[in-house]
């Protein structure tokens, strides 16, 4: 779900971006009666899907604001959708929030107006990915890192320590090959938890962020993914066909997100998530405020109910990913646990690359951009 | 003269219908043979029994005597033209005729030579380059004539033969087809629903009905002597006399038939039967009058046909006039 | 006497229009099909001409920014290594699920045809249009389950010994795969049921148009079945053949799900566009990708052409 959401064609997007002297809500009125929101498939639930998954319903009493939701399944969706207007708030990704607030479609957020902003995870308060020149232009929503999860029947009392298990041909604890046993993700970003992987056994590579390669390090990156070629059966796009090729293909380790653990796990089956020693790729989401929106104190309203320890908690649960709000592991708000935001990497934010898209300018000067990584992923998994 | 096909007590039946209903029959070799019938009466099926396409429900098919119940359709010495000729539409005109002979495994050369023969033999040299969708009607049927015919089958079947023709080509094709079946001395076995080709072509004439043989007979023997009402309507126009106005031209207690040309008009004074005349048809070769007679029998109602020869005299429609024939024209037969 | 005009007196507008369509009948034309029209040159031929237009601009190296300007650069790109692999690999599937489609569908289509009668027929219609109601990705994963590794049919290959001859296949170089799911031979098996229905309707149909008669003038002229078979019923079904082939040709082609559920994932043309225009932005090379297999189409229909396939049409 999130890989598809994150990248969109954004290399051109300027890094260094202009103050826009922009005015922003001073102080809240009474709710205009409704918010449209564009938003991630599963991330704003009304108890549709599943009854014990509802935080919107009680809001909707509460403040007497209608939600709309609006899903888009990529972030150049989300983007066009932003452009053509009419909304006010969208769960951007990290690929696309910093071209929301270069394309000014969407405004900041005195964060003076919002109670619970004291409650967001101090790493997360003055995140790149929304944070301009000391600007907030977004209320973290939820984030998650990718893990490598891993079949326990077969590695037993030794689970994997490093991602080498999907990148290098070795005999798993179980004494077989991993040759045909592991996946790895069916997208280009995936070339960075290559890069991510020579960045911990190849220093003198010199990568300092996988989203960040020169044509060497690139290089270097798409080597290991031709030799993970020869490993790898089938690659995996999709949470579901992940799940039943754990099932049903002999799986036994494969980069994940915690929401397929948690599925599996949910139906006992024998599986195990880490981020390993490397560290990990990961996603962090913002609700971000449209420029124009038509309905700014509902909005507001909404944002600081997404901080809402509650909401938190749950949404965690569902979507197998982090809280932005720290205490949602432990307050027993509503039914993420301690256990759980482990399993979800809650402690591994400083092991966790987010994504960005890669461009041609970067910090480090000229890198390979995007578009690159698109065809030549394909190269790869074309056996090239 | 040996028999080339036996029919013995055959019948088809599709379902409850009995389209061949216990028909037994004989075609000499050589024979030109022509099964005669409305639409629905059997002959088609008859002639799908020898070629094979049918299989008779009971009974016993034999081509030269040999009983065909267990050969199929491609190992018959048999062949057929088809109504729509069949021609097949993807190959040229000599392709189709020669198709016969690639079955078979003669080589190339050879049979696109006979090809062009047997086109000769049908008046269509130079045509063998031509796809059927290039040719007339005409033309199609002798493409069909030439292909059913490059096997040497020893019985030709053709299924209305002539019916897609114009009038003309059809007295023309008639002649050839008469003057193709003496030449190869081959068994003609051909379906009509016309009458008039029926009698023209064939040596012998069957006339169908309802699944079963009306009549079998030489092509003046079913004309002038029609053994059942059926066959004197179908054949021809005959007058059917009931068993009155029977007795009145001269046979007793029998229904009979009149042919219209064996009747004259003369004038009504001391004419044995008098009538008037109540409509005229023009023919071109004669002019066909109808008189009623019923008011001077006092009977039930009875018209009369009479063909007056062109050169004849026709009395206008009202007139009073008398009849009279010849008397070995009339003919007794059975009612059915 | 003012009744006994020609004409009947005039019964308002409709009378008046059907005059006018009658005398002018281009007018009722025009009107009959001016919005289809509009809706296939706006919407249809309009992408298509845009589409065109993109695959002849190119994509800057370092920037990524789309160049505006007319180049055949993008299409020269189709030719790299990776990118010719897809094209190649995208047509010898359609190829092979066409031949096999073909193979498979004529005994079924030509049973429909020719001996199928009443209830049969419409058995026939159900059991061939039932697959094509469901939807397609239900029928794509269950196909998933089917192949899988501890899927039904490799617990049926080792049930009945066979599993050597499973293993066997999977084993082959180039189509293999750690199981029927994972490889180009299950790809190909689900590009097979998935679309052999759409082989077997226009083939039945033209089979269906092949008069009686031509099979028994065959037969009569001493044929046996399969000589009818090729020298009459093939060439004469030839249409129906080809008709089903440009489906199951075109739906291979332009696929990009099935290979995506099924096989190793290794990219067909479909699922490269997809890449390639979402969330990279190189629409160029995604417009010229995507303009290949209208070009395979068009010398496919001309071959087919050569070939008499629409003499009969």
């Amino acid at each position: 779900m999130k890989m598809k959401r994150i990248l969109t064609a954004t290399t051109a997007l300027a890094m260094a971006l202009p103050c826009f002297g922009l005015a922003q809500v001073t102080e809240l009125g009474a709710g205009e009666g409704e918010v449209a929101t564009v938003a991630w498939p599963g991330y704003i639930e009304r108890g549709e899907t599943d009854k014990a998954y509802d935080w919107v319903t009680k809001f909707e009493e509460k403040t007497g604001c209608k939600v709309s939701v609006k899903t888009a399944n990529t972030s150049g969706e989300m983007v066009a959708l932003m452009n053509e207007g009419g909304f006010d708030l969208v769960t951007a990704s990290g690929d696309s929030s910093l071209r929301l607030v270069a394309g000014k479609r969407v405004q900041p957020v005195n964060i003076d107006l919002l109670p619970s902003w004291k409650n967001i995870d101090e790493r997360l308060k003055n995140a790149p990915w929304h944070t301009v020149d000391g600007v907030h232009y977004g209320v973290p929503y939820q984030w998650g890192p990718n893990v490598l999860a891993y079949n326990t029947e077969v590695f037993r009392d030794a689970p994997p320590k490093s991602w080498s298990v999907v990148f290098e041909e070795q005999n798993l604890p179980d004494g077989k090959s991993n040759k045909g046993r592991v996946q790895a993700y069916d997208g280009p970003i995936y070339i960075a938890d290559a890069a991510l992987y020579l960045m911990a056994h190849k220093p003198d590579l010199g990568i300092t962020s996988p989203y960040e390669l020169n044509e060497d390090q690139y290089k270097a990156a798409l080597d290991l993914l031709r030799v993970q070629r020869t490993l790898v059966g089938r690659y995996w796009h999709d949470a579901m066909i992940q799940v039943d090729d754990f099932k049903n293909e002999g799986v036994a380790a494969s980069s994940s997100w915690p929401f397929q653990v948690g599925l599996l796990k949910s139906e006992n089956f024998p599986i195990g998530s880490v981020v390993p020693e490397e560290g990990a790729t990961g996603w962090a989401d913002t609700t971000m405020m449209a420029i124009d929106a038509p309905h700014p104190n509902c909005s507001y309203m909404w944002m600081e109910h997404t901080l809402s320890s509650n909401l938190q908690s749950d949404l965690s649960v569902w979507f197998g990913a982090n809280p932005v709000v720290t205490a949602a592991c432990e307050d027993k708000s509503g039914m993420q646990t301690k256990e759980g935001c482990a399993a979800n990497g809650m402690e591994d934010f400083d092991k966790i690359h987010f994504w960005t898209t890669p461009t041609a300018k970067c910090s480090t000067g000229d890198c390979v951009p995007y578009y690159r990584w698109v065809s030549d992923y394909i190269a790869v998994i074309g056996g090239r | 003269m040996s028999a080339a096909v036996q029919f013995d007590h055959v019948s088809r039946h599709f379902g409850g219908v009995k389209a061949v209903d216990d028909v037994s029959l004989t075609i000499a070799e050589g024979e030109f043979f022509a099964m005669l019938g409305p639409s629905g009466s059997g002959k088609t099926t008859c002639l799908r029994l020898i070629s094979g396409f049918e299989k008779p429900t009971t009974g016993v098919v034999r081509i030269f005597g040999e009983d065909m119940g267990a050969v199929p359709p491609n190992q018959r010495q048999v062949n057929t033209v088809f109504q729509d000729y069949a021609l097949f539409p993807h190959m040229n005109v000599r392709d189709n005729v020669g198709y016969g002979l690639m079955v078979r495994g003669v080589d190339r050369r050879t049979r696109l030579a006979e090809a062009e023969r047997l086109l000769a033999l049908v008046h269509l040299d130079g045509f063998g380059d031509r796809k059927p969708a290039q040719l007339s009607g005409g033309q199609r049927q002798r493409v069909a004539l030439a292909r059913a015919l490059i096997n040497k089958p020893r019985v030709l079947l053709l299924d209305e033969p002539l019916g897609a023709l114009d009038l003309k080509l059809r007295e023309a094709m008639q002649d050839e087809l008469k003057k193709l079946q003496r030449e190869l001395g081959i068994t003609f076995v051909f379906v009509t629903h016309d009458q008039g080709e029926a009698l023209s072509m064939a040596d012998r004439v069957a006339v169908f009905s309802q699944g079963k043989i009306a009549q079998v007979g030489s092509a003046t023997e079913i004309y002038a002597r029609p053994a059942t009402r059926f066959v004197a309507d179908f054949v021809g126009s005959s007058n059917i006399l009931a068993p009155d106005l029977a007795r009145t031209f001269g046979v007793a207690g029998a229904l009979a038939s009149l042919r219209p040309e064996a009747l004259r008009i003369i004038p009504a004074e001391g004419a044995r039967i008098t009538g008037r005349v109540t409509g005229a048809r023009y023919l071109g070769a004669g002019t066909r009058v109808t008189i009623a007679v019923n008011e001077y029998l006092g009977k039930e109602e009875a018209e009369i046909a009479v063909l007056v020869p062109a050169a004849g005299k026709v009395p206008g429609i009202g007139a009073v006039v008398g009849l009279d024939w010849d008397a070995d024209a009339v003919h007794p037969m059975e009612a059915a | 006497m003012s009744d006994l005009r020609a004409a009947l007196p005039g019964r308002g507008i409709w009378d008046r229009l059907t005059a006018l369509f009658w005398r002018r009948p281009g007018v009722l034309v025009a009107v009959l099909i001016a919005a289809p029209l509009a809706w296939l040159g706006i919407v249809y031929v309009g992408s298509l001409v845009a589409l065109l237009i993109q695959s002849f601009y190119s994509i800057n190296e370092f920037s990524g920014v789309v160049v505006k300007e007319f180049t055949l650069k993008t299409y020269a790109e189709l030719l790299r290594p990776a990118n010719a692999d897809v094209i190649v690999r995208t047509v010898t599937m359609a190829a092979s699920v066409t031949l096999a489609s073909a193979v498979l569908a004529f005994p079924i289509a030509y049973y429909a045809a020719r001996f199928a009668r009443g209830r049969w027929k419409a058995a026939f219609y159900l059991g061939i249009m039932l697959p094509l109601w469901s939807s397609y990705l239900v029928k794509v994963y269950a196909w998933k389950l089917i192949l899988s590794k501890e899927g039904i049919i490799s617990w049926a290959a080792n049930g009945i010994g066979a599993g050597g001859v499973l293993d066997a296949l999977l084993a082959l170089p180039g189509i293999g795969g750690n199981s029927l799911s994972t490889s180009y031979i299950g790809t190909f098996l689900v590009f097979v049921y998935v679309w052999l229905p759409y082989m077997i309707l226009p083939m039945q149909a033209s089979l269906e148009r092949v008069p009686q008669s031509m099979l028994e003038a065959s037969a009569a002229l001493g044929a046996g079945g399969l000589r009818a078979l090729w020298s009459v019923i093939l060439p004469l079904a030839l249409p129906g053949v080809i008709a089903g082939s440009i489906f199951t040709f075109s739906l291979t082609l332009g696929d990009y799900i099935i290979p995506q559920i099924i096989g190793n994932s290794a990219n067909f043309i479909g699922m490269a566009v997809y890449h390639l225009q979402g969330t990279a932005g190189n629409i160029p090379l995604a417009a010229a990708f995507a303009v290949v297999p209208i070009l395979i189409m068009l010398v496919y229909l001309g071959i087919a052409r050569k070939l008499g396939a629409f003499d009969a049409l």
